[in-house]
């Protein structure tokens, strides 16, 4: 098989303006992938599929990732001019000097949500190839196209996805939930996702659940006691 | 009127049988307890096995598995109830006939066993519908759901036809009808049903 | 009366029928005395596979739908003649053959008039 950068330049070549970026793997594992720019996603997946060489034929797995909101604090090293009153031989006398100082700023990286395709091809026997997309944010703009017309086997998952991180995916032909029930509004598998407080309280709790059942005991809320 | 046992022995030694209405009665019950053939997980492969020839769950006259909530006596819920299933449990549990019980197989059916801190399983079926007998493991070996049937049985046995602690079906008063949950938006609706689950007041 | 020959029979036919009620009779007053009826709507629900019953259970089936169950149970009723015929195959002649062939032609004729007038396109 063609390494990942050997396919990214091929998908360059094939399909103008992909804007398909490498995203490396560090881990001892190497299994780089890459990401599309969800605009050419489905103009890159079918020349994924049909390219005589690389004939990506079968869609093995996908999965949905939430990445949350990040809070970043950099150290930064600030040089600035300080007035002090130093003690010399002609007494006090106010001096500027030069101090550097470090200061924390914190940042917020906005949050998104990543579908992860990993393809093989049964024709070429080779594979993986990890693709993804990501989504604007994760509240209002988590749309994604839908891969489901280039390759059958993600209608399945990708409702699975839609039901439990909440990507839309655009042009996919039957999205309903899967596994919860049709009235459900949550997502479960975001990590901000609060569960419902119907947790059985055994009578002598300890850890985490001690720590649960005392804040259902502080909020007054409950199954009815 | 309850026979004097040693008389019953010593009459039944000269060949003559005694019984009473309630003793026959309660032996054609526990005797034949039709379980409904409906499996959640991996708890319905032990209960299938407990069925086969090895373990043979037709010594206990119980091998009738009715496919028709009507024609069944007794519910194994066999394993995982998720909250998207328990609806149609509790429904199924609802259209089974007078007299009915209820078996709760393995750790996921009484308490919600490995996923109790999830958000899909069901904390137990006994939130909804009265279980008769509880079963602890993961899955119970087919010996134990012999042993929880045997359970059942004794259970059976000592119910009175009449008066303080005669089952359900021969009651009156009794409740016929248990709420079906509705699934809302973040959980189910009720998260209990009253009366039958009391909710544990917890320690500290 | 007692001599007459039918009397013995009667005897019986009261026995026969007593046999047959007496259990339902004794199971009727056992629900009177002791078991209460307690129907409710989940109940009394025509469907039974846990989900909700949607509609009614007294519905019209299409008329095509009988037009395949009789040809089924043409072509049905054919391998009951046939089978007896194969077991026999060997001792029989060519006139026996020749009857089930037309016998099966004429079976065969049906299907192909109603294939023909459309009845199989399931619309």
């Amino acid at each position: 098989m063609k390494t990942v950068e050997e396919i990214k330049a091929a998908i360059e070549a094939a399909v103008p303006g992909a804007g398909v970026e490498f995203v490396p793997n560090p881990s001892p594992s190497a299994q780089h992938s890459l990401r599309l720019a969800p605009e050419s996603a489905v103009a890159v997946a079918k020349f994924l599929r049909d390219d005589d060489e690389l004939a990506f034929d079968f869609l093995s797995n996908l999965t949905g990732v939430d990445w949350p909101d990040k809070e970043i604090a950099e150290k930064v090293k600030v040089t600035r001019q300080v007035t002090k009153t130093v003690d010399g031989p002609e007494g006090k006398v106010d001096q500027t000097v030069d101090e550097t100082v470090e200061e924390t700023h914190k940042r917020v990286e906005p949050g998104y949500l990543e579908a992860v395709y990993h393809l093989y091809s049964v024709e070429k026997k080779h594979g993986p190839l990890v693709i993804r997309m990501r989504t604007a944010n994760r509240t209002d703009q988590a749309q994604l196209p839908s891969l489901t017309p280039v390759w059958r086997a993600a209608e399945f998952q990708e409702r699975e996805i839609f039901d439990l991180y909440g990507i839309v995916f655009t042009g996919h032909p039957d999205l309903r939930r899967i596994l919860m029930w049709d009235e459900f509004k949550d997502h479960p598998m975001r990590k901000d996702y609060v569960e419902p407080d119907d947790f059985e309280y055994e009578p002598t709790p300890h850890d985490e659940v001690l720590n649960r059942a005392q804040e259902h005991k502080s909020e007054g809320l409950g199954t009815g006691d | 009127m309850a026979v004097d046992q040693n008389l019953k022995i010593e009459l039944g030694k000269q060949g003559i049988f005694v019984t009473t209405i309630e003793e026959l009665y309660n032996w054609g019950r526990r005797s034949s307890v039709w379980p409904m053939q409906f499996g959640l997980a991996c708890c319905a492969i032990e209960m299938i096995a407990t069925t086969m020839a090895r373990y043979d769950l037709a010594r206990f006259g119980a091998e009738v598995f009715r496919p028709s909530p009507r024609q069944a006596d007794l519910m194994i819920v066999s394993g995982t109830v998720t909250k998207k299933m328990a609806p149609q449990v509790v429904r199924l549990y609802n259209q089974m006939a007078e007299p009915r019980y209820v078996i709760a197989m393995g750790a996921c059916a009484i308490s919600g066993g490995p996923f109790k801190q999830g958000y899909n399983v069901l904390k137990g079926i006994d939130r909804y519908i009265p279980v008769d007998v509880h079963i602890p493991g993961c899955p119970p070996r087919p010996e134990a759901l012999i042993q929880a049937f045997m359970t059942l049985q004794k259970k059976i046995d000592g119910q009175p036809l009449t008066g303080e602690g005669r089952p359900r079906h021969l009651d009156a008063e009794a409740q016929g009808e248990f709420a079906v949950p509705e699934q809302g938006e973040h959980d189910l609706e009720p998260t209990s049903n009253k009366g039958v689950w009391p909710v544990p007041i917890t320690i500290r | 009366m007692a001599s007459s020959s039918y009397f013995s029979l009667s005897v019986l036919f009261v026995a026969a029928l007593g046999f047959g009620l007496a259990p339902l009779g004794l199971a009727w007053l056992w629900a009177r005395v002791y078991s209460p009826p307690k129907p409710n709507a989940i109940k009394n629900a025509i469907y039974e596979c846990g989900l909700e019953s949607k509609g009614d259970a007294w519905m019209g089936f299409r008329s095509a739908y009988y037009l395949y169950g009789i040809i089924f149970l043409i072509f049905d009723v054919e391998a009951v003649f046939l089978l007896p015929f194969a077991v026999a195959f060997t001792g029989l002649g060519a006139a026996a053959c020749a009857a089930m062939l037309v016998f099966v032609l004429l079976l065969v004729e049906g299907l192909a008039w109603a294939w023909a007038k459309g009845v199989l396109t399931w619309q």
